[in-house]
């Protein structure tokens, strides 16, 4: 069988946009022209790639045709595709503006290569099947994103990318803490191996399991410090402050949801069915790692949401209010997630059509559906905030609340996008943040729990508090002086406008949002697919080394 | 005995690196991150079976292969130790970028500076086109 090549085409458009915009650096015409077909070409590969896996189911690709488990896989699944393909989405609407954002001088020397290479590491951590390759990928991801972070290279942004920098490479090696120790465990990197293995140990001669808790809480250490979820998330405001607006946005749309898409697919897809014996630890209960991750992921969620709310509110930035507020709004997606922990460790059903997927726990699907839909709408509403808020900056010099007021009257469009993805995070019904919101709640009253209702239910609010604060302060009343003298770009605000629109019509069309949701939820959950896809071979692979004999 | 003794430098290296990523000193603390993901490659190859173990895939054929430190953990480690260059090259020149536009690498007096810029009403926020 010929393999697939379009699991790889996305990686493969990306790769050379990247290599060739670095080529092209003498020329900004013909590297913004590279950068931007490059980026469209990317969305192309992935729309293809959503096609065939919707089409065939999921697709593997086994690189230098090295199979399973012995060289590295690339996998796309109904999961892999959901989060690449509105990654995809707002990752190129924020290149677009930022060509027309990014002074010049900037773009020449190293944003468009820069740029895309972040994108090649997002695109290959939502797509490979091998643990130590998903380390690879988020050093491309991350390296790249720490020039972006500093790229003005001023006095705030040298503080905030410092502390970005130490605190991703402490996380990095603390990663690599993970993965050799889980491989020296399991004995395998390969994930659908590991999943294998996992599921049942002795056939597979490995002697104990104990250290894979410990070892997975390392990891998710690291996974919640990409997410940012309290109590790992005080990097978040000044990155997000001293990047450029595009960089904020992607990094807040995208980058943010690479670490939740790690957390979904080895904590559901591959941890799950380990059987550590019962938790010998006080407060917890059941067996296996999501009966330790459940509670530890709801009680993180609500003081991500508390937590970023409360500091949301009272921020006289705009820059900074959204930073906190995507704090909080990751909250929001953990939220579920800890709920589907619980599902699957108690084994609640949940009503049609979360409960028809056969073999799992409906509120486990109902769980992972409401952190996908909530993922996407944070992705686009998010996104446009910073991109509005980054060409409000760009028109009247300051994203400082007190110094503005009156935009709704000199720049009315861009206000208006900035209001449409501003009640898209607040879930004003049809958008798509509505939809998100209903199925956390949902979540929670499937789940019975009164601590997820309540926690969710101050978030609401806050959220709602923190945006009519900026709406009044800065958008109502009377222009303010440099408000009055306010020049908007138009490209900048026409990408705004588009990504505030795919926050109402991914909301009005949602039956097809939530079906694909859906069934990225069950492939999530789908262990026994997802290895079965992979393959990894299974006459030899019992006797690989590895292990501490 | 080998193990022990690699858990004994594998402890202290990770102890260093902690000191020293704690210290008000950003060389240092770059220090401290270079030392710390040394010591996470070296205790990757502490995870190849010092002792010798079943070669991964020789099965046709190799039946009587002798028994050999697991050679996958040593590729990783020169990706992530190729990996670690890079980030360490990078950090250094940021630490030198710092100082040049604080005029000191004391995190102490890095933050202080926020503080002052934020009472003073006067943060740049965020770089437009026109900077």
């Amino acid at each position: 069988m010929s393999p697939p090549v379009a699991v790889i085409a996305p990686l493969l458009v990306v790769l050379f946009t990247a290599i060739l915009t670095a080529v092209a650096h003498r020329s900004l015409r013909v590297q913004r022209a590279l950068s931007v077909l490059g980026g469209v070409a990317y969305l192309g590969a992935v729309a293809y790639l959503f096609a065939r896996v919707k089409a065939e189911g999921t697709l593997v690709y086994q690189l230098a045709d090295w199979r399973a488990p012995y060289g590295v896989t690339i996998v796309a699944d109904d999961l892999s595709v959901f989060m690449l393909a509105f990654g995809s989405f707002v990752g190129v609407a924020a290149l677009a503006f930022a060509v027309v954002y990014v002074d010049e001088v900037g773009q020449r020397v190293s944003f468009h290569p820069l740029y895309h290479f972040m994108l090649v590491g997002v695109t290959g951590s939502f797509l490979t099947g091998d643990i130590f390759n998903l380390f690879v990928w988020f050093e491309v991801m991350l390296m790249s994103s720490y020039v972006l972070v500093v790229f003005y290279s001023g006095a705030e942004h040298t503080r905030a990318a410092l502390q970005y920098v130490v605190l991703n490479l402490v996380g990095s090696a603390l990663m690599l803490v993970a993965i050799g120790g889980l491989y020296a465990t399991v004995g395998t990197l390969n994930m659908a191996d590991m999943a294998r293995r996992l599921a049942d140990p002795a056939a597979f001669g490995i002697t104990t399991l104990a250290p894979v808790l410990g070892l997975s809480v390392v990891l998710f250490v690291v996974f919640a410090l990409k997410a940012g979820i309290v109590p790992f998330h005080w990097w978040v405001p000044a990155a997000y402050r001293a990047a450029p607006a595009p960089v904020s946005a992607a990094l807040a749309g995208v980058v943010k949801k690479v670490g939740i898409y790690a957390i979904i697919r080895l904590y559901f897809t591959v941890f799950a069915p380990a059987d550590l014996g019962e938790l010998a630890l006080p407060g917890f209960s059941g067996s296996g790692p999501l009966a330790y991750f459940g509670p530890v992921l709801l009680v993180m969620a609500i003081a991500s949401i508390l937590l970023g709310g409360v500091a949301a509110v009272n921020r006289d930035d705009i820059d900074d209010l959204l930073a906190y507020s995507s704090v909080g709004q990751v909250g929001f997606i953990v939220l579920p997630l800890a709920l589907a922990a619980f599902g699957i460790v108690a084994g609640v059903d949940a009503p049609a059509p979360y409960g028809d997927v056969a073999g799992v726990s409906g509120l486990a699907v109902l769980g992972v559906t409401a952190a996908l839909v909530y993922s996407l709408n944070h992705g686009l509403a998010k996104s446009a905030l910073f991109l509005a808020s980054g060409a409000i900056y760009d028109a009247t010099g300051t994203s400082r609340l007190d110094r503005l007021g009156g935009l709704a009257e000199r720049a009315p469009v861009l206000s208006g996008g900035f209001f449409v993805a501003a009640i898209g995070l607040v879930g004003i019904p049809p958008l798509i943040g509505f939809f998100g919101k209903f199925l956390v709640f949902d979540a929670a009253a499937v789940a019975g729990s009164e601590l997820a209702l309540g926690g969710a239910l101050a978030g609401a609010i806050l959220t709602i508090t923190y945006v009519t604060r900026a709406w009044n302060r800065g958008f109502w009343g009377t222009p303010t002086e440099v408000v009055d003298a306010t020049r908007t770009n138009r490209t900048q605000v026409a990408v705004v406008v588009v990504l505030a629109i795919a926050v109402v019509g991914v909301g009005v069309a949602f039956d097809p949002v939530l079906e694909a949701a859906i069934e990225g939820a069950a492939a999530a959950l789908d262990t026994q697919g997802y290895v079965d896809a992979v393959n990894p071979d299974t006459t030899t692979s019992a006797t690989s080394g590895g292990g501490h004999a | 005995m080998t193990e022990v003794v690699l858990a004994a430098v594998l402890g202290f290296l990770f102890a260093v690196g902690t000191f020293l990523v704690l210290r008000r000193d950003v060389v240092r603390v770059v220090w401290g991150v270079s030392i710390i993901s040394q010591a996470a490659n070296v205790y990757l190859i502490t995870m190849s079976s010092l002792g010798g173990a079943a070669v991964p895939f020789v099965s046709a054929g190799g039946a009587d292969a002798p028994a050999t430190v697991d050679p996958l953990v040593q590729a990783l480690v020169l990706t992530a130790i190729v990996i670690g260059f890079g980030t360490t090259a990078f950090a250094l020149v940021l630490t030198y970028r710092t100082y040049e536009e604080h005029g000191t690498i004391d995190m102490l007096e890095l933050a202080d500076g926020t503080e002052e810029a934020e009472t003073n009403g006067a943060v740049a926020t965020d770089g437009g086109a026109d900077e």
